[in-house]
């Protein structure tokens, strides 16, 4: 116990001094007090912006033209004027050809070819993913022609503006889970969870085989039980990726109360920072046990690797099964839809179970002795493949040359 | 203080590695344990470390079964290695701490540690911006910083220049003097000559040769002389095809009893202008020549 805690400091320091973990944390703590601090910059800019251009502001901007022909074109031009604001809206003469001429020339910047009242033709140089005109256009010819119609059967003007304009009421209230609401927590902490595995995943494996490449591991295999080694390192990778992951929310967090007020109407970040106290523990606990089940199967392969070239090759199977696991959650977050057997398999499948139930209990309502078989069957795994790392670790770091065939290392364990 | 190990056997897999070694080292004495690459010498010293346990025999510590927790063990092994990346003293206290030294102790005595290699200026320094011979000096202070009572030495000297393995020799005859047990595994043999007074030679995993060193070369059946004379020729003529002449001019003559040895001796004196006569003993490289020559 007393090595263990020694170990555990050494390699925590070695976390804590190392440039490349520091850098990062640095950055995406940087990076958040960007993206927190935007609506505030960004609203300082524009006061400045509208203090100095308020007089010139009218005659800058020349609105582009947008060309109306065909069938009815002064008077649906007239309308349009009304609809499209950011355009100047012209009644246009001439052929097809011409229109299309004008717009590649650049002179006009889309045309409605008008067929009949109900169909048209719309030219446009380039279309914009965002181009929301011909939306617009169809929801103003639309009730053009049902007005037009409704008055020519009789219907008042006024009454019939009463039943286009008529608007219906509606509230949603939530009885289970909101996915809309949830979608953002379950997203970062997938993608926390997914990046956090790997990355330290990876380094508890480098690690170890540095210490085998370096043959550090001659004298520290006689200097310290493998067994404490193995949880020290472990621990000190689990308690770094804690302190970053922290460092990068306790900084956001920070700094959204400090500018809260620029945040109002973000409903999606609002709610981000309003997780509920019961999905931040799940969060915790899921976190801590998946990071754990992984970073000891990544230090029992960092073991039985002698030099660094060998690890990512060994390493393979173990992040086939986490992407795996990651791929299946990710699609059911695009589908809204987890209720498949899929889903309910991998929420206890120990190695897919602490992304995919935390997100099965964000996203829908999952009844309390589910999550705790789930957190059992996690738990007992946990200290099952810890105990089995420790002893391919054991036998791993006093094994020099290829890596040993899985057959090879379950003899060398059972020996043990 | 003896430290004994007694028919350690140990396989791996099919391969049975050592089969049934039994050997014993004193308190206050150097002992050289001796054998060709792959005769068992590392997996001896990892089962005494207790890295692994052995399938059968037993290491016992003034004759009762060794306690893991009170005895402290230093070992330089013969694969040299630490922390390339990281700072000299901290990984120096590390490893004093991990070896059960508290950290205030641990860093008066790499402290001093390093004066006495003379490493001091390289307190702060990364251990790969040193020199491979400072690199090995670095390492002897892990095997030594926590105090340990029983020291072993895998081929100390190997890499040293020999201002830097003078240094180290009077190190270890420091260690000795205090009483400890210091184990030597090496092939230069005549370091192990110089300090070892027992020795055990290993080859195919079983002891084939062991004891006191002294005793060994005594042991040796005494009937044949060298001798270092300007007559060469001369004596050479008169023993005949008993005679053999070696590299460096010496003669050497197959007597044909040791009891004898008195009365030839005599008459070489008279006969010869003799420079010197001896009893031929066999140096340590002979033996192990003769005992691990041959791979079982």
């Amino acid at each position: 116990m007393k090595q263990f805690g020694k170990i555990l400091k050494f390699e925590l320091k070695n976390y804590f001094t190392n440039k490349v973990f520091v850098g990062i944390t640095l950055f995406f703590v940087l990076a958040i007090t960007v993206v927190m601090f935007f609506p505030r910059i960004s609203e300082t800019f524009d006061k400045e912006d509208n203090s100095t251009n308020v007089e010139s502001y009218e005659d800058v901007e020349e609105l582009p033209v947008m060309l109306v022909a065909g069938e009815n074109a002064e008077y649906v031009s007239e309308i349009f004027s009304a609809s499209f604001l950011d355009y100047k809206v012209e009644a246009a003469q001439g052929s097809v050809d011409d229109i299309k001429e004008r717009i590649v020339s650049g002179d006009a910047e889309c045309a409605f070819v008008m067929s009949n009242p109900t169909e048209y033709t719309y030219y446009v140089n380039n279309l914009s993913m965002m181009d929301m005109n011909t939306q617009i256009a169809d929801e103003v010819l639309l009730s053009v022609y049902r007005m037009g119609f409704m008055v020519g059967n009789g219907i008042s003007a006024e009454q019939a503006e009463e039943v286009l304009s008529a608007q219906i009421q509606h509230e949603t209230q939530t009885l289970g889970k909101d996915q809309f609401q949830n979608y953002l927590y379950t997203y970062i902490m997938i993608m926390a969870l997914y990046m956090v595995i790997l990355l330290y995943g990876q380094m508890v494996a480098n690690n170890v085989a540095t210490e085998k490449s370096s043959r550090a591991m001659e004298l520290l295999i006689t200097s310290a039980n493998p067994v404490s080694m193995m949880f020290g390192k472990v621990i000190a990778s689990c308690t770094a990726g804690f302190v970053q992951l922290v460092s990068i929310f306790g900084s956001a967090l920070l700094f959204f109360n400090i500018n809260k007020s620029y945040w109002e109407g973000a409903d999606m970040i609002e709610s981000l920072f309003d997780m509920p106290v019961d999905l931040l523990i799940y969060m915790l606990v899921f976190f801590v046990l998946g990071f754990l089940i992984y970073a000891f199967m990544f230090s029992a392969v960092g073991s039985t690797a002698s030099k660094l070239e060998d690890i990512n090759t060994s390493v393979t199977p173990i992040v086939l099964i986490f992407v795996a696991g990651f791929i299946v959650v990710m699609v059911s977050m695009g589908t809204g839809n987890f209720d498949t057997t899929l889903i309910k398999v991998c929420s206890y499948i120990p190695f897919t179970s602490p992304m995919v139930m935390f997100a099965r209990v964000v996203m829908t309502t999952v009844p309390v002795y589910e999550i705790a078989i789930s957190i059992a069957i996690l738990i007992a795994s946990v200290i099952g493949i810890g105990v089995v790392s420790a002893k391919i670790y054991r036998v791993g770091v006093l094994l020099y040359g290829t890596p040993p065939k899985i057959s090879a290392i379950i003899k060398a364990i059972r020996k043990a | 203080m003896v430290l004994e190990l007694k028919n350690i056997e140990k396989s791996f897999g099919e391969k049975q590695v050592l089969k049934g070694v039994s050997l014993c080292a004193q308190g206050g004495q150097a002992f050289g344990l001796l054998g060709r690459n792959g005769a068992g010498k590392t997996t001896s010293i990892r089962i005494l470390m207790n890295v692994f346990p052995a399938n059968g025999g037993e290491v016992l510590l003034d004759g009762k079964p060794i306690d893991y927790k009170k005895v402290k063990f230093g070992y330089l092994p013969e694969e040299r290695g630490l922390y390339p990346k990281k700072k000299i003293i901290d990984q120096l206290v590390y490893f004093a701490e991990l070896n059960g030294v508290k950290r205030s102790d641990a860093v008066k005595s790499v402290d001093r540690w390093l004066a006495r290699l003379g490493m001091t200026e390289y307190r702060n320094k990364r251990l790969d911006t040193l020199s491979k011979g400072n690199q090995q000096k670095i390492q002897l202070i892990t095997a030594l910083a926590h105090d340990p009572q029983i020291v072993i030495l895998d081929e100390p000297f190997s890499g040293l220049d020999p201002v830097n393995a003078m240094l180290l020799k009077d190190v270890v005859k420091e260690e000795i003097e205090k009483g400890k047990i210091v184990l030597f595994s090496s092939h230069q043999m005549n370091y192990i000559e110089e300090f070892c007074d027992s020795i055990a030679i290993l080859n195919g995993g079983e002891v084939v040769l062991s004891g006191d060193l002294y005793e060994i070369k005594r042991n040796y059946p005494r009937d044949r002389l060298v001798i270092r004379s300007e007559q060469t020729a001369e004596i050479a003529e008169s023993f005949g095809e008993n005679c053999a002449v070696t590299e460096n001019g010496e003669l050497i003559v197959t007597l044909d009893s040791p009891d004898d040895k008195q009365t030839v001796m005599k008459g070489l004196v008279e006969s010869y202008d003799i420079d010197e006569v001896k009893v031929f003993e066999p140096s340590l490289n002979d033996i192990f020549v003769e005992y691990a020559g041959h791979q079982e």
